[in-house]
């Protein structure tokens, strides 16, 4: 009977629990409780509970709790393929239901046993359900289970400890297995050995210096395991990031090279794509790594070869040159049958082709990219982005082709990167601008996207009026008032208003927009359109400029919260706005998704700004009357990070004083530190004002002491580094109880210097009209101009680009911190910035290659002559 | 030749005369459940015992009757489970260390909880006082006023003083829980 129906079900051709439903389920669950057990019948139950909630069935706790207690009936039969679907069960359930550790003595009981198809189940099941408190008594099986011969239970044993770290109190419970783990290493079986090996490296994550010595040790010994190598070579490739010796030289870097030569070719992949991924990898240590990518190429297996030119497409973007050797292998790649390939082989092409190849592969391009995914389409568009910049010329093609990807479906991260593709198009290429402009136009007319048409809005406010025929924008812009949501008509509003702004003829009719605007149904439109019809009809060229033709300079997280503490208790006290610290110029994300940039991105921006807010209480906290904070430092530390005292310094800088704020962390739970101070050897120019000590810090407290320092009168001389000594008296306690045991004693603790750089005094400008002040500055500042010469960094000019604006602390305009394109040999950087005591500086860095060294001539321009020698000499 | 044939006999014969029947064993922790289990399949006593954490479940064969044993762990948090695991057995077999006088109190009102649950209606209950080898444990009658047992009129319910060190009156418990049965069982009613 049920044979038929199974037959009958095949011949539908349908899948046989396509139509479970949740109740009816769990109501056939309640056969488990029948004596005798029907395996057969119950192992079709559990395949329907587990098939249902791996649908994303959402089962409630009680539901849950009574078909778990139903499914530990099934101990009671013998039936192998029934006890391992229990064993699953449990696995699926042990989130949901409650009291789930019944079951732990029979697991145990199970993976103990002498029945070896039950074990590995079982631990895996048993490590599900147990929390930390049960570990301590599983934990000896645990032990043994790793080191059993059985590979399988072996293997389930690691892993299940891996998942068991993922709550720390438990790490330290798996820790104490470590020779067994150890044991394990040394398993002749490949899984094993690299289960042993991913634990191992879990469990020392946090310990630096001992993944050194693993990997040190583990890179001497021949693995067999090729998936433990992979993994070596990945945590070998994450400490060369950190290692600062020469590649050449580096061991580390000589293991992952030799891996290129390793009969596996999951571990040959595996260390060509590390070599290739490492950042600041020069050309001779590629050219091993692309001839092995350019062997897998021809490979017949389709997944070696996608591997292959997916990492080839990766080098392309920052070093085509040594990808051409391989353009004949990648040519034939185009014609591949399967489509992800072609595409990467096409995109690479592209980046190392010549230029007389571009029409010719786009037209091949354009024959296939509707039938690739949007995944695939972001790296066409990407290939083509960088064409752009490669060969400005070719721009009108590329861009028309654009135009017509934006045309088609597509997800929002797909059609963003087609949007910022032609962003950066019209910002490095001015002749494509009008074109670019026009195509976003037409893409905002129909975009279900509100964050890119937001985007695409504020572009066309910020360069639109600056095109030769601004007008045409208008029509697009305003249409969005007439048609699109309340987010979207609040952009257009903002958008329109600066055309007016800008351009006189424009002027009038705008208002005539904006006055409709402002009977528009939502808020925020409302009141932007008001705000805006006030301003333009204020005739106030002044007012206009600033807060329309200009953004804001304020620091926009400040002004948020003292806006906010003003709502909170509102003070007689104006908010004035001159008076908020200027806006300090986080850098903005790239989008060129190279290396350098993202390392960049990741440096906490936020921070900062935090830090701010509380410099700003700084003054009244301590008394002190020095006008208002200028900015204040990011901590450094003057302290080891694992000494018994870590100390950091924050430096809080006012225009004509120097709060030092060292931040002291007791991390001794036997002393108490009581008076605590900081000595400084102030240097000359320095006035030595007032000290603030700390009266006492237990364990695992913090405490600051404040030095108050005037800087010295002439610029010149701020750039100081002074010694420092903590001192204070110490009284050992019980680390129990915190009982003060004696009276203490007197004691000194050096700590490293304190340095006053220029750019802790400077504060980062963004400006968009560099060009125009710079000429203004010509003739009312002073200008200091000096040339140097600095060494060449594998990084080439964009290193030193980088080099030169974090020295100075200022920010560079109008992109020109990005070298474009990288390889090119001379470079202008433009820099604004903001000195304390309100003095604004300009500098322009000429850069040029030379054969092993840049040449850079500064030209400093400011109000205060001593400031621009000072911006000189610190590069000097 | 002929020990075959008895073999092949007898098992045909437990083929078709075997009873199965279906008992919880519960009780305060450290009353010896686990042991009992131990004795009565192996014969052996074992002194050093484990807590159970959830519950054992053991076939036992005696006399063609496979009992099946649920063994559940007598922790205060696994009380609250103890029910489910009654629900539908022929007999619930809950196990007192009769030497230690202090947790008495509690396992009567353990037991007297447990049956009180209208799920549980009919089942017989055999207590269990184990542990009479030591000097202080109390004898079944003393255990039957101490458990309250007499106020229990709405099921079969028996009080053996068992020692499993010992191996005493096991024999006779095993004989109460075969003729409890299903077809026994069925026969006496």
């Amino acid at each position: 009977m049920a044979f038929k129906r199974d037959k009958k079900e095949e011949e539908d051709g349908g899948n046989p629990y396509q139509n479970l439903e949740k109740t009816s389920v769990l109501q056939e669950a309640r056969t488990f409780n029948d004596t005798p057990v029907n395996p057969r019948k119950c192992t079709h139950i559990l395949t329907k509970i587990l098939y249902m909630i791996n649908q994303g069935e959402q089962l409630g706790t009680a539901e849950a709790t009574e078909t778990f207690f139903a499914m530990t009936k099934l101990f009671q039969s013998r039936d192998i393929i029934l006890r391992r679907m229990v064993y699953l069960g449990i696995k699926e359930l042990s989130g949901i239901a409650e009291d789930v550790i019944i079951v732990t003595s029979s697991l145990t009981k199970d993976m103990t046993g002498k029945e070896d198809t039950y074990r590995a189940a079982a631990i895996r099941a048993l490590c599900s359900i147990t929390d930390v408190s049960m570990l301590q008594t599983i934990e000896r099986y645990m032990k043994q289970a790793i080191v059993d011969k059985n590979p399988g239970i072996s293997s389930a044993a690691l892993v299940s400890c891996l998942h068991l770290c993922k709550n720390t109190s438990a790490t330290d419970i798996v820790k104490r297995s470590l020779n067994e783990i150890q044991e394990a290493l040394n398993s002749d079986n490949v899984m094993v050995q690299y289960h042993a090996l991913g634990l191992l490296f879990h469990i020392r994550k946090t310990d630096r210096l001992a993944v050194t010595k693993l990997v040190a040790k583990l890179t001497k010994i021949n693995m067999k395991s090729p998936f433990a190598v992979c993994m070596l070579i990945r945590m070998a490739c994450k400490l060369l990031e950190e290692e600062t010796i020469p590649r050449s030289e580096s061991p580390l870097f000589e293991f992952v090279e030799s891996c290129i030569r390793h009969k596996s070719e999951t571990v040959v992949y595996e260390a060509a794509h590390a070599i290739v991924h490492l950042s600041g990898t020069g050309a001779r240590h590629l050219a091993p790594a692309v001839s092995v990518l350019q062997l897998f190429c021809s490979s017949a297996k389709p997944t070696l070869r996608f591997a292959a030119v997916r990492t080839l497409n990766k080098v392309a973007m920052e070093h085509p040159s040594t990808v051409t050797a391989c353009n004949l292998d990648l040519e034939n790649l185009i014609s591949d049958s399967n489509r992800s390939v072609a595409t990467l082989a096409i995109t690479t092409l592209l980046k190392t082709g010549a230029e007389a190849s571009v029409d010719r592969l786009m037209k091949q391009i354009a024959t296939f990219v509707n039938e690739i995914s949007d995944e695939f389409k972001i790296v066409v568009v990407q290939a083509i982005r960088a064409l752009c910049s490669k060969f400005p010329r070719k721009h009108t093609v590329l861009m028309n082709f654009l135009s017509g990807m934006l045309r088609e479906e597509g997800g929002l991260e797909y059609k963003a990167s087609i949007a910022d593709t032609i962003i950066a198009i019209i910002e490095e290429n001015p002749e494509a601008k009008e074109i670019g402009l026009a195509h976003l136009c037409e893409f905002i007319e129909d975009c279900e996207h509100t964050s890119l048409t937001v985007r695409i809005l504020h572009l066309l406010g910020k360069e639109g009026p600056r095109t030769k025929q601004p007008s045409r924008f208008i029509r697009f812009i305003y249409n969005r008032v007439i048609l699109e949501g309340a987010v979207v008509r609040a952009a257009a509003v903002g958008a329109m208003a600066k055309y007016a702004a800008n351009c006189a003829m424009l002027h009038d009719s705008i208002k005539v927009l904006l006055k409709r605007c402002c009977l528009d149904v939502d808020d925020e439109v409302r009141d932007r359109a008001t705000f805006y019809s006030q301003l333009l009809s204020s005739n106030n060229r002044q007012l206009i400029t600033d807060y329309l033709s200009e953004p804001m300079h304020v620091s926009l997280p400040v002004l948020e919260k003292t806006c906010q503490d003003y709502v909170l208790n509102p003070t007689k006290e104006r908010i004035n706005l001159s008076e908020l610290p200027v806006d300090i110029v986080v850098k903005n994300i790239s989008q060129e998704p190279t290396r350098k940039q993202n390392v960049d991105n990741a440096v906490k921006p936020v921070e900062v700004t935090v830090e701010n807010v509380d410099g700003q209480k700084l003054p009244s906290l301590i008394g002190l009357d020095a006008g208002k904070l200028f900015c204040s430092s990011e901590p450094s530390m003057l302290t080891e990070p694992e000494t018994e005292y870590v100390v950091r310094c924050i430096k809080h800088i006012f225009n004509h004083h120097l709060v030092l704020q060292f931040e002291i962390t007791n991390t001794l739970d036997d002393q108490i530190l009581e008076d605590i101070s900081v000595a400084l050897d102030v240097s000359e120019g320095f006035q030595y004002l007032n000290e603030f000590k700390c009266p006492s810090i237990k364990y695992q407290e913090t405490g600051n002491v404040y030095v108050y320092l005037k800087f010295p009168d002439d610029s010149v001389d701020a750039i100081a580094s002074f010694t420092a000594k903590m001192k204070f008296i110490v009284k050992d306690c019980d680390p129990l109880t915190g009982e003060v045991q004696d009276d203490g004693y007197q004691e000194d603790y050096r700590l490293e210097d304190v340095e006053m750089t220029l750019k802790d005094q400077m504060l980062k400008v963004k400006v968009g009209n560099w060009d125009s002040l710079w000429e203004e500055a010509k003739s009312v500042c002073f200008e200091v101009q000096e040339t140097f010469a600095l060494p060449l960094t594998s990084g080439g000019l964009s290193d030193t680009v980088s080099q030169i604006i974090s020295f100075l602390g200022m920010a560079a305009s109008n992109n020109s911190e990005n070298v474009h394109p990288p390889n090119k040999s001379s470079h202008i950087v433009n820099l604004a910035g903001m000195m304390r005591g309100n003095c604004k500086v300009l500098a322009q860095a000429k850069l040029a290659l030379s054969e092993n060294s840049v040449t850079i001539q500064l030209t400093v321009r400011s109000m205060d002559e001593r400031v621009a020698e000072l911006v000189v000499s610190t590069l000097d | 030749m002929m020990t075959l044939i008895n073999r092949i006999l007898d098992w045909i014969k437990s083929k078709f005369w075997t009873e199965e029947m279906e008992l919880t064993l519960v009780g305060l922790q450290c009353s010896g459940k686990t042991t009992f289990v131990h004795v009565i399949a192996s014969g052996q006593f074992n002194q050093d015992m484990i807590p159970t954490v959830g519950f054992n479940m053991r076939k036992v064969t005696k006399n063609n009757v496979t009992i099946k044993i649920w063994d559940i762990g007598g922790q205060p948090r696994f009380r609250s489970m103890w029910e489910r695991y009654c629900r539908g057995v022929n007999a619930i077999v809950y196990m007192v260390d009769a030497a230690d006088t202090d947790k008495l109190e509690a396992s009567r009102n353990e037991l007297h909880n447990l049956i009180d649950k209208p799920q549980l209606a009919g089942i017989p209950v055999l207590v269990l006082g184990n542990k009479r080898d030591l000097p202080n444990a109390l004898d079944e009658v003393e255990l039957i006023d101490r458990m309250n047992l007499n106020a229990i009129q709405d099921r079969e319910i028996c009080c053996y003083s068992i020692s499993c060190k010992e191996q005493e009156n096991i024999d006779i418990t095993l004989q109460w829980l075969i003729s409890h049965s299903k077809s026994n069982r069925q026969s006496s009613t």
